[in-house]
């Protein structure tokens, strides 16, 4: 077992924080081009990016840590199809193909993110005041 | 050394696994979001007879000087970390952490270890009145 050491435990939960703002970013991008329609008829629009985490031990410190695993496009979301006849992107019968994000998916997913960073927040300051204690024994 | 005397010897027994509780803790935190992962914990470590046997000591002991040497027998133990067979509720992206439950579980680490300080600063309040200073 790796010792104990509390900036380790500060390490681990800056780990996941640091995670879950990728995450975050990654949603924030999906929101910020969820109209972005092709160029061309027949181009694809933007495609919803997908985050997925996994557990890696750093053998530097010794501690498992979250970690980005990958961003992926997400190929199995429909592509929903708009009428815009005025488009240049439209097709014959003037329907354009747009992003496949999903407004509600990405808010909940959001609110997600944001839940896990604050349980490592909470994590971190709860550490960092045993910490404060511990050096409170010096008075 | 305060770390000679046996109370104190049993007390940072406790904290030192208060810190890894947290850190475990704070491990299945991060990984909330992980699939796969299932959370883990250290395996509960009897304190009181820790404290007993640290008290008790008065037979001097080998020194390890090898990390695969065995402890001597008044040499307090330290919890193992213990991946959870069953959680209450597994996500479908097979992550067993429930945030709540490790929530409460960091608070109770918070508590014990805001009690293994103060009983810390009391002791050492004693030993300062014993000394003939007054703090």
């Amino acid at each position: 077992m790796a010792d104990s050491n509390m900036f380790s435990t500060l390490t681990v939960s800056g780990y996941g924080m640091r995670a879950q703002s990728e995450r975050v970013r990654v949603i924030a991008q999906n929101i910020a081009n969820s109209d972005t329609a092709p160029l061309k008829p027949g181009e694809m629009p933007y495609t919803r990016q997908q985050i997925t985490f996994k557990n890696h031990l750093d053998r530097k410190i010794g501690e498992k840590l979250v970690e980005v695993k990958d961003i992926k496009n997400d190929t199995k979301a429909e592509y929903p199809l708009k009428y815009m006849p005025g488009h240049p992107a439209a097709d014959a019968e003037g329907y354009v193909r747009m992003p496949n994000v999903n407004g509600l998916i990405e808010t909940m997913d959001m609110k997600e993110a944001t839940r896990s960073y604050e349980a490592n927040l909470g994590m971190f300051n709860q550490t960092r005041e045993m910490m404060n204690r511990t050096i409170g024994l010096l008075q | 050394m305060t770390t000679d005397i046996s109370l104190f010897k049993g007390l940072n027994a406790k904290m030192n696994y208060l810190n890894q509780r947290q850190k475990v803790i704070s491990q299945n935190i991060a990984n909330a979001d992980t699939p796969h992962y299932q959370p883990s914990d250290l395996t509960k470590v009897d304190f009181g007879r820790v404290l007993k046997k640290v008290t008790g000591d008065k037979s001097i002991s080998m020194a390890a000087t090898q990390a695969n040497h065995m402890p001597p027998p008044n040499e307090v133990a330290t919890g193992k970390i213990k991946e959870a067979r069953e959680t209450y509720e597994v996500a479908p992206d097979a992550n067993g952490v429930i945030l709540e439950e490790q929530l409460i579980k960091s608070n109770d680490v918070q508590i014990d270890y805001n009690l293994m300080i103060n009983l810390y600063r009391q002791n050492v309040d004693m030993i300062r009145t014993s000394l003939g200073r007054r703090s």
